[in-house]
């Protein structure tokens, strides 16, 4: 629209037009005016210059292949649970034996405990009295090597001599 | 034949479209969404600037532009063409943006981390049209004006700044993808170029 005073295009008829809702009567002002023609024309291509340039500077910043990222959770969908089922049943198949064996082993060893024969009350004790009786003889017979070299009788020669020494 | 049925996305009210092979009887994908290396190609440098001029950040941008390709693209089937790819993916970034923001990891890098778009470097990929050299450094200068206007502009009136005029997206896709009425992206599309344009020369 134009204003009163100017023959040109409002402010705001100008940014109708910049936008895409431009009535008939701007677009007829702009194919009689050049100036107004001129002034759009004029912001069109200083923003194609700025894309342009910012599209030049987008294409020039570095970037990662996503061939990768995208195969990989393509696979992860379409795979997921057949890899899951797999790592399960090797699991299984490591894990059952495994506990299978040291149950088994546990099992057999609280069995065959209690059926060992001689373990019963009198035969603990014969055992015990056996182990005093050679306990009884070793310890007569066996000479401490500090009786057998008179160690133990009395004070070493030098030990107040030394005790002296430290006091003083 | 096309059938086209109304199953809400992720981004709710962004629909795609799966085109049947009416002669075989059995879905076929008729889309450039199937080849990951042709939509990186064609569209990740899109969604880096996007991303990158409407947050500023142009680290997070690449980060963003790759999760959003690699969610397009593992999602491809919900496509069914009501709307272009590019602004498909656009609002794809959109939400991957959004998610992005609000994760604990990115509130810290934000705090001690912050990275800004060099628009010196920028304006150094101007493209070489056979221009004198003062023209070149014209176009330069322009150009780093521009990216500077932005800046000061609302993340609002900047995010559809850009769809409207980098992206050349549609209102009624800008209202849809940011989830505003139409009025809405008119009010800060009007306050966004009445704020560029008075920047960069009341009357360009």
């Amino acid at each position: 629209m134009t204003t009163a005073q100017s023959v040109h295009l409002t402010e705001e008829a100008m940014n109708d037009v910049l936008i895409g809702l431009s009535l008939p009567e701007s677009d007829a002002h702009l194919a009689a005016c050049p100036v107004c023609s001129g002034q759009l024309e004029e912001f069109r291509s200083q923003m194609q210059l700025f894309n342009q340039t910012t599209l030049a500077w987008s294409e020039a910043r570095p970037g990662v292949n996503l061939r990768t990222g995208s195969s990989r959770k393509v696979y992860q969908g379409i795979f997921a649970p057949a890899v899951w089922a797999l790592a399960a049943t090797v699991l299984l198949a490591v894990g059952l034996p495994i506990w299978n064996h040291f149950h088994r082993s546990y099992r057999n060893y609280a069995v065959v405990l209690p059926a060992a024969p001689g373990d019963n009350a009198t035969q603990i004790a014969e055992d015990n009295d056996l182990l005093r009786s050679v306990n009884a003889a070793l310890n007569d017979n066996e000479v401490s090597p500090l009786s057998e070299y008179h160690l133990a009788d009395g004070p070493h020669p030098r030990r107040k001599a030394r005790l002296e020494v430290r006091t003083q | 034949m096309a059938a086209y049925t109304a199953v809400p996305t992720h981004m709710g009210v962004i629909y795609g479209r799966r085109l049947e092979s009416s002669l075989a009887g059995r879905v076929t994908p008729i889309s450039e969404l199937d080849d990951i290396d042709a939509l990186v190609r064609t569209y990740r440098a899109r969604i880096v600037r996007f991303i990158a001029y409407s947050t500023g950040d142009p680290d997070l941008a690449g980060t963003i532009a790759q999760d959003t390709l690699l969610r397009a693209y593992n999602g491809r089937e919900n496509f069914r063409g009501e709307c272009s790819v590019s602004t498909w993916l656009t609002g794809i970034a959109i939400h991957v943006l959004r998610d992005h923001q609000r994760t604990e990891k990115y509130k810290f890098w934000k705090r001690v981390k912050s990275s800004a778009i060099d628009v010196h470097e920028m304006a150094s990929f101007i493209p070489a049209d056979g221009s004198s050299p003062e023209g070149q450094l014209l176009a330069k200068e322009k150009v780093k004006h521009l990216a500077r206007i932005l800046e000061t502009l609302s993340h609002n009136q900047r995010t559809v700044f850009l769809m409207k005029f980098s992206e050349e997206m549609p209102l009624t896709d800008i209202s849809e993808v940011l989830g505003m009425s139409i009025t809405t992206v008119k009010t800060h599309l009007h306050r966004a170029l009445k704020a560029v344009r008075s920047q960069l020369g009341a009357k360009i």
